[in-house]
């Protein structure tokens, strides 16, 4: 009997702390990050429909239903990824560098090639891009070694080691060729090392560093015959300085481009009136440049929206480096808002002329599904971070 | 899954995996985590901050131009065709007309993009409108910088049956579409098609010349003749429509009109249609003589009727000729060739689109007689009663006595006392050489007074007819020669034949060697003669009619005197009548019997000729002359014939410019009553 009513109540009690666990973990999560986010996909769907209306006669919501399943497939991911107890991507780190590496590899042994580029694996229903999803793995990777050796981190040697890791997979990205997804890479690398707490000393070095190399990448091997660019890849990345040098073709991009941006006004032309993006003036205007569509149809308030939520984000993202848990998930979380920055001002930078132009889709807003799932899952590793936080000990101890 | 996250961090229960040994000792969030983390917030709202100024300068501070240039990008500017003018004869009977006309236009950037689908497409519509197809591919590669500007592929005057299934299949061709155009069209076929010119697409290297005066890349344009003499008025302004287009040039709305196009004006012609025919068959009549007079080589010739007391050409005939009508239409080299009016194969068919009254060039031959008699006169080396003698021969003799030249007379057998007016009527050339001997001995004090009185005749220069392309001719001097024969010229014998002789003055006499006239240059000399001394400029439009109203006249400048003593000239107008009245008159037996009074002079010029397997020395056939004669009124036509390789004047020439008068008086019911 007694052991019965023991038994009944050991089977139950079990049941019920689970679930009490999971709502609390559920009312850990950082809700604004996750309302923004949500605010982010609705808006970037809706941007995308009135985007991509006119491109497919007869089928005006092909690309964003197709966006809508990427969005439902991303945000499933990201539940997943809450879940996951980010620890495991620092044990599993060295798994995940080896995998991320292969399926770089075996893109460029055995990628589809599409515009010139050598970017994607077609699996038949989908076409992956590996490089997307490698952005949050990379960051995982880097911040687990580089948490790993917290107490080593003022030494010049852990600092080379890392970079030495993170050149396989930028080397491999900017093969393909893919500079804009390779210069994330980069700048990644080193919000992890500045997240990390390296020296500012070795910091200032690696700047300098940087600096040296883009100079010889773009100035001084060429002059000394060796071209590490294609003429378009060096002539995007420079012309942006000077648009009305050069009227053909490495600069016809930006100048529509900033065109539709500045034909859009406060209020913007509506779909309808979006002659830029129907007419195809604006090349790309669903993925590399879906910025300056969106701001040729909805006009200032519209990408003023826009950039409000992204901000909003990056704040929510450093707020969670700050409650981390331990070194692995700053470093981590540090990572990610890094990489989501310097994409969003890359992208918007480049539509408006002020940046180079590089192949860097606009998160949660270009047409395409491995961005859209990638970027996701990052958000759920943040929320993650974020649930497992300090502020959530210490709810959970006041509680 | 949620739940074993939340238990792993519970400490003492069961891990997936044993710590990590080199995680050692808790981690805090230290004061330089918070720096860092402050400077990336930082950066971020310094990033932001810059993204939204310059999104607020682009699009709050200077969106309207940017919406002007967006705006600018998808309206494209078309020309509307004006419908060109006609050209009119003296009666208002259309010479040219414009008809409406059917084109297909091909867009190029329209085309399929993939080279496959291009191929089938350019392939089919070859097919369809029997283009051939390099012609269409040509097309294309044309307008390979500017795919944007369509070109025509074909056109026609009616909508048939391949352009009904080109409208019917429009799917299958993309970029095809077919217009409205207008076209030229020739209702009188041949008839003098070389002073009419044609019309079609302006070239690239006249579109370099013309870009100033709003010629376009696909406007057309006269080339030649009238056509292309008075293009500014027939040209018409073309309109202007608007249309939005994509990126491609794809239209994406109706055109929309903003400037109708201002049909062109029409020119009326001084020539007559009737006149023209008439004087087209007539030198057809003068090669059939010829050849009946066993003069195999007669095969082409002009005919010009001009009135002589102001100039305007009522006739200009140039015999082999073609019908304009080849160039309406999508033009093609091949079958330009089957007309001889491509480089190539213009031999063959004698230069058909040569206008032979203005570009021909000729020795004038005896009809050069009054020239030199007039000169003669003027200059007093002989006066109206001079007598000299027509012989066999002429021969000049060297300062020691012997014989340096013998120049022949046509007929052999002849010994006479001659005046002036006789000698003209029979065309005695060794009375003219005596003259032309005269000039030659001149004292230097006087000049070269032939060549002199020639060029104020208007002899070797152009008359400065509206219709081109005129040839000047040539008229020797001993400056001339001089200048043409130098050791590069002429390396064999240049030191010699740089020298003006006696055989040249005397052979100019008689208008032979080195003098090259045009047939309206010696109508033009003909008409001085005709209407009392005055240098006459020849013309061919009276007006520009917009409708049935005139808007601009063309006056012809008044004729200008030459200065010469009526009674001179008196004594060579009854030569010209001796010609052809006397009973020794050369073409006594053409004008003689003829109603109307003709007064007029043969001639037979030497050329060495040059023909697909022949060269040789062949008898140009001249005659010129006016009427009518010693008539109340002044004489009324003045007409120049010639027929190439004809043989004597009166045999060919003669007879042709009979016909023309015969029809002038005809029309006028002057029938020599």
């Amino acid at each position: 009997m007694i052991e019965a009513v023991d038994t009944r109540a050991k089977g139950l009690r079990p049941v019920r702390a689970d679930r009490i666990e999971i709502a609390a973990f559920v009312r850990r999560l950082d809700w604004v990050l996750l309302a923004a986010v949500g605010a982010l996909l609705g808006y970037g769907l809706w941007a995308i429909s009135g985007i991509t209306e006119h491109d497919i006669a007869g089928n005006p919501n092909y690309y964003v239903v197709r966006q809508g399943v990427y969005a439902a497939v991303g945000l499933l991911g990201l539940v997943l990824a809450v879940a996951i107890d980010p620890d495991y991507y620092r044990r599993f780190k060295r798994v995940i560098y080896g995998g991320t590496f292969s399926v770089m590899l075996l893109v460029l042994l055995a990628g589809t090639v599409s515009r010139h580029s050598k970017r994607w694996l077609d699996l038949g229903f989908f076409r992956f891009q590996p490089s997307e999803f490698g952005k949050l793995l990379f960051v995982l990777f880097l911040a687990g070694f580089l948490a790993d050796r917290a107490k080593r981190l003022g030494e010049s040697s852990v600092v080379l080691q890392a970079i030495g890791f993170a050149a396989g997979p930028i080397l491999l990205v900017f093969v393909q060729p893919d500079v804009g997804t390779a210069m994330v890479y980069a700048v990644a690398l080193a919000g992890v090392l500045f997240v990390a707490g390296t020296r500012w000393t070795h910091l200032a070095a690696l700047a300098s560093g940087a600096l040296v190399l883009i100079l010889a990448v773009l100035w001084l091997l060429p002059s000394a015959g060796v071209h590490v660019l294609k003429p378009y890849q060096q002539a995007r990345l420079t012309h942006f300085t000077n648009p009305s040098s050069d009227p053909s073709a490495s600069t016809y991009n930006v100048r529509e481009s900033i065109n539709a941006v500045g034909a859009g006004r406060f209020r913007g032309r509506g779909v309808a009136g979006a002659t830029q993006t129907n007419y195809h003036f604006l090349p790309e205007h669903a993925t590399d440049f879906a910025f300056a569509s969106l701001a040729e149809e909805r006009g200032f308030v519209g990408v003023s929206i826009l950039l409000l939520l992204y901000l909003l984000v990056v704040w929510r993202g450093l707020k969670i480096v700050s409650v981390a848990r331990d070194a692995f998930s700053a470093i981590a979380a540090g990572g990610i808002v890094v990489g989501f920055l310097f994409q969003i001002f890359v992208n918007v930078g480049m539509s408006i002329g002020i940046a180079p132009v590089t192949g860097i889709p606009l998160p949660f807003v270009s047409v395409g599904g491995s961005a859209m799932i990638a970027n996701l899952l990052a958000i759920g590793v943040l929320e993650a971070i974020h649930a497992r936080g300090v502020v959530g000990r210490h709810r959970r101890r006041l509680g | 899954m949620a739940s074993t996250g939340a238990r792993a961090r519970r400490p003492g229960s069961n891990r997936f995996l044993p710590p990590d040994p080199r995680v050692e000792g808790p981690y805090r969030f230290t004061p330089q985590l918070a720096l860092r983390i402050g400077i990336l917030g930082a950066v971020a709202l310094v990033a932001f901050g810059i993204l939204f100024f310059r999104l607020w300068a682009l699009q709050v501070l200077s969106g309207p131009q940017y919406l002007q240039a967006a705006l600018d990008n998808q309206v494209r500017s078309v020309r509307l065709e004006a419908q060109r003018g006609e050209i009119l004869d003296r009666n208002g009977f259309p010479l040219v007309a414009t008809v409406p006309g059917t084109a297909v236009q091909l867009w190029p950037s329209d085309l399929p993009k993939t080279y496959s689908a291009e191929v089938v497409e350019v392939r089919s519509l070859s097919q369809v409108l029997k283009v051939p197809m390099g012609q269409i591919w040509a097309g294309i590669k044309e307008r390979k910088n500017d795919p944007v500007t369509p070109f025509v592929v074909r056109e026609s005057v009616s909508r048939d049956a391949p352009i009904l299934y080109l409208i019917e299949h429009a799917e299958q061709f993309p970029g095809v579409q077919v217009v409205n155009t207008y076209l030229r069209s020739y209702p009188q076929g041949t008839l003098a098609a070389q002073l009419l010119g044609y019309v079609s697409e302006v070239s690239p290297a006249q579109l370099k010349q013309l870009q100033r005066k709003g010629y376009q890349p696909g406007d057309k344009i006269g080339q030649g003749g009238l056509e292309a003499t008075y293009d500014s008025y027939l040209r018409g302004r073309p309109g202007l429509a608007q249309l939005r287009v994509d990126s491609l040039g794809r239209p994406r709305s109706q055109l929309v009109v903003k400037r109708d196009p201002g049909p062109g004006e029409s020119i009326r012609t001084t020539i007559d249609v009737k006149l023209q025919r008439v004087a087209q068959q007539s030198i057809l009549y003068g090669i059939d003589l010829a050849q009946k007079n066993h003069h195999w080589a007669a095969n082409a010739g002009a005919i010009v009727a001009m009135n002589p007391n102001d100039g305007s050409v009522l006739a200009m005939a140039s015999y082999p000729s073609y019908n304009p009508a080849v160039y309406t239409g999508r033009v093609t080299t091949r079958r330009l060739a089957g007309y001889g009016l491509t480089p190539s194969t213009a031999e063959a068919h004698s230069y058909p689109s040569l206008n032979r009254a203005i570009s021909g060039l000729y020795p004038a031959g005896s009809t050069f007689k009054p020239v030199t008699a007039l000169a003669a006169l003027q200059t007093h080396l002989i006066s109206p009663s001079t007598v000299l003698e027509c012989t066999g021969s002429y021969t000049v003799y060297k300062s020691d006595g012997t014989v340096a030249q013998v120049f022949h007379n046509v007929d052999p057998g002849v010994f006479e006392a001659m005046t002036l007016p006789t000698a003209i009527g029979a065309s005695c050339d060794t009375w003219f050489y005596q003259v032309g001997y005269d000039f030659y001995k001149a004292p230097p004090s006087m000049g070269h007074p032939l060549q002199a009185w020639a060029a104020r005749f208007g002899i070797g220069h152009k008359t400065g007819l509206d219709v081109g392309p005129e040839n000047a001719g040539l008229l020797p001097t001993p400056e001339w020669r001089h200048r043409a024969f130098t050791a590069k010229t002429d390396p064999q014998n240049w030191q010699v034949d740089r020298l003006w002789k006696p055989g040249d003055s005397i052979q100019l006499a008689i208008g032979q060697k080195d003098l090259l006239v045009t047939p309206l240059q010696m109508a033009r000399f003909y008409a001085l003669i005709a209407n009392g001394g005055k240098l006459v400029k020849p013309h061919m439009v009276q007006d520009v009619q917009e409708g049935d109203r005139v808007v601009h006249r063309f006056t012809a400048p008044a004729p200008i005197s030459v200065g010469l003593d009526p009674t001179n000239l008196a004594v060579v107008q009854d030569g010209l009548y001796q010609a052809t009245h006397a009973s020794y008159g050369t073409s006594q037996r053409v004008f003689g019997n003829y109603p109307v009074a003709i007064a007029g002079k043969t001639g037979t010029a030497q050329k060495i000729i040059s023909m697909p397997g022949y060269t040789g020395e062949q008898d140009q056939s001249w005659w010129c002359g006016y009427g009518p004669y010693n008539s109340t009124e002044p004489p009324s036509l003045v007409v120049c014939a010639l027929i190439e390789n004809g043989g004597f004047g009166a045999d060919a020439a003669a007879p042709a410019a009979l016909k023309v008068f015969q029809q002038f008086f005809k029309e006028q019911g002057n029938t020599g009553g």
